[in-house]
């Protein structure tokens, strides 16, 4: 048995011996890649179906009377698509899909802390996304993704199934969470200090604590709303004493920290994507680290700037305005040093680079909406309306699912060993950046002049900017389409892409693609950052991955 | 990788011609932004209308300079350090990991930026907030799916139309019968959630005659979509004074019963002082002490809330009767000192309360 390297946090360097068979392979895997790829696939699956929902709001939309679904109907189809669209698609995507795959790689560990406690999490994640979508069966919620009380309580039997598959998938996000930090903080290489982690880590270290912590304020929540239409114990109904406030409060308590779960990772992926393309160090590291944090930190104090139409005591809401512009600093600060990391580039425009550079241009404009409805009298007037469904789309499309795109065309080489093609990517690109747009800027006039959302109708005065909406989100739909054809076909077709197609400095393009199942075959150490395009690699202990021989550590030494 | 000399530092001419041209643009949006006809699209019904529109102006010409120049050199840089065909394959960039001083000023900018902005918002708030009180007071209680309204003197609720005489201030009291609504007028840039139990306040003085539709703006059940066919109606003094009296001799004959939320109209003919003091003891010490009005504990002293010529409104600015004492014990309410719990949180039945109007009515 060889002496096993022992990592800075004393955990030994072992290989389990390698899986065998279909089921312990690819199903009830405990290799992280492996689930990472199955999160990826189960949320596209998920983004498929949401997405399709969101056409049917769209069709819906095309005429001021509607007239395509019944408002029952159009009610369901919006709240699942909002809910199915977080929770199935841009959290699994983000931390369990891009988190699994890359980061352990990235700091050069064979898997994370805890690859059962992986499994688990990720086997809860479709159930859960089954119950959602099954609660169609028995009349979906209609009360949007927040699903507000009492109205909520008035709700069709699906809406505590809803209840149900959201608290499900917040045990696993909060599982996934842990493991997490318990990776980052234990299992680096040696040598890998935080000051060297890649910034992809930096974004996952900033979510996985509001994954673990906020999480949990929703699934008492979550309960309580369950147990009050279940068994009619009153948290929320005010006419039995209950408070339909606190639920706003629990959920917001969450859901603000979840915006950032959304968009930390995507700026860590854009992190990575543009130094790449730019042949150039990202510009500012330390300030785009400790900004992440800085903003994940501030994300809990802000959670009632969602509620100042809620009847809270005034002088209670002053602190979270300006607390909400606070984090606009620190944001800020990211954009002008991605911005500033293209200059005196040799800029490459693969799809990757074009998604990363889409991703700032949207996210910023997505970024100074949301500045405008911290300040209380001008969110007094657009709270409701569809400026806000403008802004959150900005945010979560333009910036999250931008970044997921820039992620997949980045590393899909990395989980397949091919190439996607980049002449479908930049079509998906280009069309996907006109569809978006298209769709979502006319609904912040829309807002401003008076449509309210979540509507099956509205008013013929906004009939022209719908109508428009609505063509464009099918063009929008059309490129995600050709997304999937290029996923498809590339998968057996795509052009082989050796370790390291784009010149990457990063431990995950160090080693073969598709890795080996222990990833590396000696644990290598580091002894900088990654991104220095005129140094030698700063890593040791990697000159025998892209060979034959076999690794250091024996299957099974323990 | 080889080593590369890294191209040489410094900023072209080209730089400065696109931070020109960003500025002229950023400066055309400014202009735009401050002379833009905003009340052309939506008219402002209210005083504050125009302040928050101001706003606005000032965060949407603050917020397309900064977009303009974030996306400007995007572009730019995208374009001028472009990796062209006669570049060697393996070449890189400049080698630039940051630069202090830049990353100083942009930190501090954008903070000062904060600042400035905080105090702007917190300015046109504080007027939204303090319009003044003493005018009409009138209560919106949203309904699945329609709003009614309540006036003094006039009996039961008006279920169409919400009238308002122009140039008086309103104190509109907002609560709900049923589950959240959102009580929007586009054209008064303003709105709250008509809670259940809870009653909110917003305050405002008509300026521009007119009909505007009042909006839904939480989803509140399948009709939802048709919360948006009752208008605010802003007209002279005279025309609201027969508009009103229309309403007074076609209610002159409905209850005054409260929202069902709350129950119903509290009979106050049996209240009993002395159990009411025990109860206050009990129920109300912990927030509210026996003392004068500015006597704060968590809410305010009670010892002349029914008999103070000081204070002759409650908090919801109703006037101080019984009757409206019993609607905040029925109803709760949330306003500059916090909330009131309603009668259901606080667990009082309808003979508590008749029982704690009568010991309030007996302190002088």
């Amino acid at each position: 048995m060889s002496v096993a390297a022992v990592h800075p946090g004393g955990i030994a360097d072992h290989i389990h011996p390698e899986p065998q068979g279909f089921v312990r392979r690819y199903v009830f895997s405990l290799d992280h890649k492996i689930i990472g790829i199955q999160y990826i696939i189960t949320a596209f699956v998920f983004f498929m179906l949401s997405g399709l929902l969101a056409e049917v709001i769209r069709t819906q939309l095309l005429n001021p009377n509607g007239g395509f679904v019944s408002s029952d109907t159009y009610n369901e189809v919006y709240s699942v698509h909002g809910s199915a669209m977080v929770w199935l698609v841009i959290i699994p995507l983000l931390t369990g899909g891009f988190g699994n795959l890359v980061f352990p790689l990235q700091i050069g560990a064979r898997d994370v802390a805890f690859p059962w406690l992986n499994m688990l999490s990720f086997w809860i994640f479709p159930v859960s996304g089954l119950m959602l979508f099954a609660s169609f069966l028995m009349g979906a919620p209609t009360a949007g993704w927040m699903e507000y009380p009492p109205v909520s309580l008035q709700g069709a039997a699906g809406t505590s199934m809803w209840c149900a598959a959201i608290f499900l998938v917040g045990v696993s996000s909060t599982m996934t969470g842990i493991n997490f930090v318990v990776t980052i903080l234990k299992m680096r290489a040696p040598g890998m200090t935080f000051t060297r982690m890649p910034l992809f880590c930096w974004g996952q270290f900033a979510t996985a604590p509001l994954l673990m912590i906020a999480t949990t304020a929703l699934a008492a929540a979550l309960a309580a709303l369950f147990i009050e239409r279940e068994f009619g114990v009153p948290f929320y109904d005010p006419t039995k004493g209950g408070s339909p406030v606190m639920w706003q409060h629990m959920f917001w308590f969450y859901s603000h920290p979840a915006v950032y779960i959304m968009i930390l990772p995507a700026f860590g992926i854009i992190s990575e994507v543009l130094p790449t393309f730019s042949r150039k160090p990202i510009f500012g590291y330390k300030l785009i680290a400790f900004s992440s944090m800085a903003i994940a930190l501030a994300g809990f104090m802000v959670w009632a700037h969602h509620m100042f139409t809620s009847g809270l005591a005034p002088f209670l809401q002053l602190p979270f305005m300006i607390l909400t512009f606070v984090i606009g600093v620190p944001t800020g600060i990211k954009i002008f040093s991605w911005t500033a990391t293209l200059f005196g580039g040799k800029i490459h425009f693969s799809t990757a680079m074009l998604f990363a550079l889409g991703f700032i241009g949207l996210f910023t404009l997505g970024g100074i909406t949301g500045i405008f409805l911290a300040a209380i009298p001008f969110d007094l007037h657009v709270h409701g309306t569809y400026f806000i469904v403008a802004h959150l789309h900005y945010v979560l499309v333009g910036g999250s699912l931008m970044g997921v795109f820039a992620g997949m065309y980045y590393w899909f080489p990395k989980m397949s060993g091919r190439l996607l093609n980049e002449t479908l990517g930049k079509w998906h690109f280009w069309l996907f950046f006109l569809g978006f747009n298209g769709t979502f800027i006319p609904m912040h006039w829309l807002g401003m002049l008076g449509m309210p959302r979540e509507v099956a109708t509205y008013d013929p005065q906004f009939a022209f900017w719908n109508r428009f909406e609505s063509v464009a989100s099918y063009l929008m739909a059309f490129s995600i389409l050709l997304f999937f054809v290029n996923v498809l076909w590339s998968i057996r077709n795509g052009k082989r892409s050796g370790p390291n197609p784009w010149g990457g400095r990063t431990l995950e393009w160090q080693i073969p693609s598709p890795p080996h199942y222990y990833n590396f075959k000696h644990i290598p150490t580091v002894y900088g950052l990654p991104y220095d395009f005129a140094q030698p690699l700063p890593y040791k202990g990697l000159d025998e991955e892209l060979t034959d021989s076999p690794p250091a550590v024996a299957a099974g030494a323990h | 990788m080889v080593e590369h000399k890294a191209q040489p530092a410094g900023l072209s001419g080209g730089f400065w011609t696109v931070t020109a041209i960003l500025t002229a643009l950023s400066i055309a949006a400014i202009v735009f932004w401050s002379i833009f006809p905003l009340e052309k699209y939506l008219p402002a019904a209210i005083i504050t209308a125009r302040q928050v529109d101001l706003l606005f102006r000032f965060m949407a010409a603050s917020g397309s300079a900064l977009w303009i120049f974030v996306a400007g050199y995007l572009l730019y840089f995208s374009i001028a350090f472009r990796a062209r065909a006669t570049d060697p394959p393996d070449a890189i960039g400049l080698q630039v990991h940051d630069n202090h001083k830049l990353e100083f000023w942009w930190t501090v900018i954008p903070a000062l930026f904060v600042v400035l902005l905080s105090i702007v918002s917190v300015r046109i708030w504080y007027q939204v907030m303090l319009e003044p009180e003493n005018g009409i007071v009138v209560q919106a209680i949203g309904h699945q799916f329609y709003f009614s309204f309540r006036y003094p003197q006039i009996n039961g609720e008006v279920t169409d139309e919400m009238h308002l005489p122009r140039d008086v201030p309103v104190t509109l009291n907002l609560t709900s019968a049923d589950v959240i609504h959102g009580f929007w007028v586009p054209a008064m840039r303003l709105k709250n959630d008509t809670v259940p139990g809870l009653v909110t306040t917003i305050k405002f003085t008509p300026i521009r005659d007119g009909r505007y539709p009042i909006i839904c703006t939480q989803f509140c059940g399948v009709l939802h979509s048709e919360m948006d066919k009752q208008y605010l109606v802003i007209e002279e003094k005279p025309a609201f004074d027969a508009w009103f009296k229309k309403w007074q001799e076609k209610n002159a004959h409905a209850s005054n019963a409260l929202p069902s939320a709350g129950g119903g109209a509290v009979a106050l003919q049996g209240g009993n002082a002395s159990a009411g003091k025990a109860l206050f003891a009990q129920k109300c010490s912990a927030c509210h002490k026996v003392a004068p009005f500015s006597q704060t504990l968590v809410g305010p002293g009670l010892a002349g809330v029914l008999h103070d010529p000081s204070h002759p409104n409650l908090v919801n600015n109703q006037p101080a009767t019984p009757q409206n004492v019993a609607g905040i014990l029925q109803n709760g309410f949330t306003g500059s000192m916090g909330t009131m719990p309603n009668a259901t949180a606080n667990g009082l039945s309808r003979q508590d309360i008749a029982n704690l109007v009568a010991f309030l009515d007996s302190l002088k």
